[in-house]
């Protein structure tokens, strides 16, 4: 017996999905970015990768801070390793391997008698220039991608978990559940959620989980709709019928019968739900309801950009960063959106 | 020995609406209906689509809860179990659905829909469990390779000896088949209903055969019961009912199927009008407005089933007028 023993249907869409390249392209391409962004310390980071120094090795990506004193400086505090491998070259000593981007997102990188923003500069190692207090936005966009997308996949399976859970419910039981449910989510979308994220960060700063939690309690209601209505068209069915006859109880009705035919209902959601995350910190960000400073984000940066148009690598950076995510995600869910149309293929036939 | 008896068995589905969702009105859907089982027979249900012929078998099966009356199944009554007693019941009593293409869920492998019902039961070791679901596809005539399949990768026959694989996996003592095969072309309908029949004869189990087909119940049941809205009209032996129908609406029934003979002109006045919204039935005899010989006692009062003086007493039938009417 084969581990993944696929629904042939299942296979069907697969097979559907990668003949539209775009969406298929883009999914790709943004997985690696994700996976990329996991390891985005190896990639963007003021410490070095490898530092060999007087015979000895060092790996500080993830390691604890190496002091000044022990790489040969007078100072306790972490090592300059872009000093250090200036201070190495051409000398026998040993060698510095910095990340292709050798800034973090939270140093200041200033010039003497210069003004931050910086323009770009491959001299500089500021590949799309800095902000307005001299951090590189290079950095900035890849940790604040990083964030971006992790918000939104902690949103996405918590607030799915949550709507499938509650819709699936409303439409199994049905009755005054339902409508005590229906009345409640009625009630509870008409509160304007803005002013709530308002009040509540200006009682509290909020940080990347309470965040999450206030968006969550207002995001867990559009999944309820949609899994309400499929679940009342699933349950009328007669498979559900039969697996009752044969005493199956509840529980094991919905989970083993109904939800695996309402899959295709919730994965084709599931890009637009991520661009919505995205677009839903960024703009939190923006007007200054988000993570607080210094946390790398691209709402930050955005009104940074718009503030200081003059310096055009910084708006222009960030937009065109969250137009090419956006738009690869949106491909994403068409292509998923498509491949899963029942009109193409239909379990009734 | 009687295996399932049913009393003034009631079903109303009530209509909600209006501002405040309150009941408006209700569906007669099944209306005091009384019947019984021997153990290893068939009964056999005929009537017009929407008559109540499925919610009966529904609601012997407590898939739903029957508004008044009484089921005893083996003796015991069933009307009111619930949980485990509800589940243990189920292992007694199956039911084959009408539509092979909905009855089997989409997403589940043959081999998984067979295992079920021992999952479900906590019966045997997933080997035992496997080698059962193997012996049943081989005794409804499938290939073993079956397993892995889904339901979409067979054709309507098929996939209704899988359905009949699951109904008889828990060796029941009643099946009950909701329109078997009404779904199917004609030369499956055969061979389903000879494999119901084995079955049958080598399970030794009851079973209601609900259809509107009247010559395939008539190739199957020993005993045949006649719906019309909500209520049965007429109930006898297969035999006494085919050659003797008392019912003016049996009689139209019998009278209406088709005879392969090119000679034969037709010679019987069919039904006029339409069956009455189970909505609103007439009060007393349900079949008044379409009855030929309908008098003012008809609409009166309600005709009770039972047999005519100097006849079989097991042929037993609702109306005033039985075995008094000629055949016009």
């Amino acid at each position: 017996m084969p581990v993944f023993n696929f629904n042939p249907l299942t296979l069907n869409k697969i097979k559907r999905f990668k003949s539209i390249r775009r969406g298929y392209y883009s999914f790709i391409i943004f997985t690696l970015l994700v996976l990329l962004s996991c390891a985005a310390e190896m990639l963007v980071n003021s410490r070095a990768l490898v530092v060999a120094y007087q015979g000895q090795w060092y790996f500080p990506t993830y390691g604890d801070i190496i002091p000044g004193t022990q790489l040969g400086f007078e100072y306790e505090y972490e090592t300059n390793y872009r000093v250090l491998k200036k201070r190495l070259q051409g000398s026998d000593s040993g060698f510095v391997l910095l990340p292709p981007i050798p800034y973090n997102p939270y140093e200041t990188d200033l010039k003497n008698n210069q003004f931050p923003p910086f323009p770009p500069s491959f001299e500089d190692q500021h590949y799309l220039g800095t902000d307005t207090i001299g951090r590189d936005v290079a950095a900035r966009l890849v940790y604040g991608f990083r964030t971006a997308i992790f918000f939104s996949l902690i949103l996405l399976v918590v607030s799915y978990l949550i709507g499938v859970s509650i819709g699936a419910a409303m439409g199994y039981f049905g009755g005054l559940f339902d409508l005590l449910f229906q009345r409640i989510i009625e009630i509870w979308s008409n509160i304007p959620f803005l002013y709530v994220i308002m009040i509540v960060s200006s009682i509290m700063i909020p940080n990347f989980y309470t965040l999450i939690a206030i968006i969550l309690v207002f995001g867990w209601i559009q999944m309820t709709w949609y899994m309400r209505t499929v679940t009342y068209k699933e349950k009328a069915r007669e498979y559900v019928m039969a697996a009752r006859a044969l005493g199956a109880s509840h529980k094991r009705v919905i989970f083993n019968h109904i939800l695996p035919n309402t899959i295709s209902i919730i994965v084709t959601f599931i890009p637009f739900s991520i661009a919505n995350g995205i677009i839903a910190l960024t703009s939190l960000d923006y007007l200054g309801f988000g993570l607080p400073a210094p946390t790398p984000s691209w709402g930050e940066l955005l009104s940074q950009g718009s503030n200081n148009l003059e310096s055009v690598w910084i708006v222009s950076s960030v937009i065109v960063a969250m137009t090419v995510i956006l738009v690869m995600v949106t491909f994403i869910g068409e292509a998923i959106r498509e491949a899963f149309d029942p009109k193409k293929h239909t379990t009734y036939e | 020995m009687e295996i399932l008896k049913v009393e003034e068995l009631k079903m109303h589905f009530p209509v909600y609406g209006g501002i405040f969702y309150r009941q408006i009105a209700r569906v007669f859907a099944v209306d005091g209906v009384s019947f019984s089982i021997e153990a290893g027979k068939t009964l056999g249900l005929v009537g017009e689509s929407g008559c109540g012929k499925s919610t009966i078998g529904r609601a012997l099966l407590r898939l739903y809860e029957p508004t008044a009356g009484r089921i005893s199944f083996e003796g015991k009554d069933i009307t009111h179990l619930s949980g485990s007693s509800l589940r243990e019941l189920r292992s007694d009593m199956q039911m084959i659905f009408q539509d092979p293409f909905e009855s089997l869920n989409p997403r589940h492998t043959v081999g998984s829909i067979l295992e079920e019902p021992f999952q479900i039961h906590r019966w045997g070791t997933p080997l035992e469990r496997r080698q059962e679901v193997l012996r049943l596809l081989d005794r409804v005539g499938m290939p073993a390779d079956s397993v892995h399949k889904y339901p979409h990768e067979f054709s309507g026959g098929q996939r209704q000896r899988i359905g009949i694989a699951r109904a008889i996996a828990l060796k029941p003592k009643l099946i009950i088949c909701d329109e078997a095969v009404s779904a199917l072309d004609v030369s499956i309908q055969s061979q389903i209903l000879n494999l119901l029949v084995e079955l049958q004869q080598e399970m030794g189990m009851a079973y209601l055969f609900i259809a509107h087909d009247l010559s395939v119940i008539r190739h199957v049941s020993d005993q045949i019961a006649v719906m019309y809205l909500g209520r049965i009209v007429e109930i006898a032996e297969r035999d006494s009912l085919y050659k003797n129908p008392l019912h003016p609406y049996t009689q139209a029934l019998i009278a209406s199927i088709p005879v392969p003979d090119p000679r034969r002109r037709k010679t019987f006045t069919p039904l006029q009008g339409e069956v009455p919204s189970p909505l609103n039935p007439p009060p007393f005899c349900h079949f008044v407005e379409r009855c030929a010989y309908a008098q003012a006692v008809c609409s009166q009062q309600t005709p009770q089933l039972s047999s005519i003086d100097g006849s079989d007493p097991s042929h037993r039938v609702a109306c005033h007028f039985a075995g008094r009417l000629s055949h016009k």
